[in-house]
């Protein structure tokens, strides 16, 4: 399946699914003006991917800086996807990248993994300003 | 005390699952369906949990930034406040070297007048000597005499011009100079006052030949502040000096004065200098905008011009120009004064 790439713009985050290695990644900031519209297509490709027989690794690395409660709703759909896939037998990794003086951020990844009993899920420490 | 947000929604749970407990006994097989409905239930709640945090933590980070903004446009509004201040201080400096050079054009222009009557005085003194000496010694002519009335007429006639010149010049500058240091408010002729403040210009002037020719009606009597007008004509012509024509190079100026009503007049000065261009033009009255930086330019000048056209005449000032067709400023600005609204004033302040 084709990888999905939508670039980052100032209220829409970088979208970099590469699923032929099974690397997904969310940069940038999301506060899109249409939630729906922004993640449907994502959520489509990403559903679509899942649904394939396989049952290769998957990593999604969380680089969001900041996004709004529409986004963390749909950060957790995609969480719950990717627990189903890994409940299903899939090993898969998620890891959530904060930048080291962003406490915060830091316990809002805690309260993310709260659901995800499946997925090995790591916190991620990078420098202030190292998440490109 | 312990207040809990989510209170209902576990409440709900636990009915739920008594509930649960009630179905199992009558109807097992809808057991495992029900436990799926009230986990979904529980993760619904868990992320309510989760948004609520989101929420209050983007909530949080906008009032942050709100208060960097406000303590951004204090820190800019201080520096606004300094720039102004400072700007301010430069006018007045501005102003004193201004009066300073009205002051040394002054001095070189009575100095001409007051060398003739030095001289003339000396050489009618040596002549009186001679005259004495002759008489002492018994050989005084009638042809000395003659030669010596003569002497004595001539010198006699230059010391009084030249005396009555100075005392002239005097009378004018001063009243210019005393004008300039108050920018107090009287009636005055304006082509008399033009002239006056023109011959403190001309040690500027005549080196090179620059001519500046006058049209005002004789009789047009302004009440205004003339020290203030003085000034103008003052920036305009020294703008002119600098930047108008090429160095060495005689031009010409011409202040025209018309009344396009009983009440308003129009002072128009032009050069046929070098004008300059549009983009040059449209930021003439900038402060601080020269061409001239580091070269003893201020970008004051035609600033200064503007503020007094503007704030103590109660003005308006356009300037015309395109390169090499000359520049001119049209100023347009009522006889009489009207009075200072208040707290409007503060130009017209003696310094």
């Amino acid at each position: 399946m084709d990888s999905l790439n939508i670039p980052a713009t100032g209220r829409t985050p970088g979208v970099a699914f590469d699923f032929a290695a099974g690397h997904l990644r969310l940069t940038g900031e999301s506060y899109p003006d249409d939630v729906a519209a922004f993640f449907g297509p994502v959520f489509t490709a990403l559903r679509a991917w899942l649904a394939e027989p396989g049952d290769d690794p998957i990593t999604f690395d969380m680089e969001l800086l900041y996004f709004n409660s529409s986004s963390a709703k749909a950060l957790m759909n995609l969480f719950q996807m990717l627990e189903a896939a890994a409940k299903a037998g899939r090993p898969v990794t998620i890891n959530w990248c904060h930048e080291e003086n962003d406490e915060s951020m830091r316990e809002l990844g805690e309260d993310f993994s709260e659901d995800l009993r499946h997925v090995a899920f790591s916190l991620r420490n990078v420098p202030a300003g190292g998440i490109e | 005390m312990n207040f809990n947000l989510f209170a209902a929604e576990e409440q709900a749970i636990e009915q739920a699952r008594s509930l649960g407990e009630r179905l199992n006994a009558v109807a097992p097989e809808c057991a495992a369906d029900f436990e799926a409905v009230i986990e979904a239930f529980q993760r619904s709640t868990r992320e309510q949990r989760r948004l609520v945090r989101v929420s209050d933590r983007l909530q949080a980070q906008l009032g942050a930034v709100n208060q960097e903004l406000e303590r951004r446009r204090q820190e800019a509004e201080i520096a606004l406040a300094r720039l102004r201040e400072a700007q301010e201080a430069m006018l007045q400096a501005e102003k004193l070297a201004s009066l300073g050079a009205l002051v040394a054009g002054v001095a070189h222009e009575i100095n001409t007048p007051v060398g003739i009557a030095v001289s003339c005085a000396s050489h009618l003194s040596d002549a009186t000597d001679r005259l004495k000496r002759a008489n002492e010694g018994g050989g005084l002519s009638r042809g000395d005499f003659a030669r010596y009335l003569a002497t004595a007429s001539d010198t006699t006639g230059l010391i009084l011009d030249n005396c009555q010149r100075a005392a002239q010049l005097i009378a004018g500058f001063k009243q210019v100079a005393v004008d300039r240091a108050s920018a107090e408010r009287r009636r005055v002729n304006l082509g008399a006052y033009i002239q006056e403040t023109l011959v403190s210009l001309q040690p500027k002037l005549r080196p090179v030949g620059h001519g500046v020719s006058v049209s005002c009606p004789a009789d047009l009597e302004l009440d205004s502040h003339p020290g203030v007008l003085s000034q103008i004509l003052a920036n305009l012509v020294m703008n002119a000096l600098t930047h108008a024509f090429t160095e060495g190079q005689p031009g010409s100026m011409t202040i025209l004065v018309e009344t396009p009503d009983a009440d308003t007049v129009r002072l128009t000065f032009a050069d046929n200098g070098r004008g300059m261009t549009e983009e040059h033009r449209a930021r003439v009255f900038e402060p601080f905008f020269t061409t001239r930086r580091g070269q003893g330019g201020s970008g004051l000048g035609l600033h200064i011009v503007h503020n007094l056209v503007v704030g103590a005449l109660k003005g308006s000032i356009a300037v015309d120009s395109a390169v090499d067709r000359g520049t001119a400023f049209t100023l347009l600005f009522p006889r009489v004064t009207p009075p200072d609204e208040p707290r409007g004033g503060e130009r017209t302040q003696p310094t």
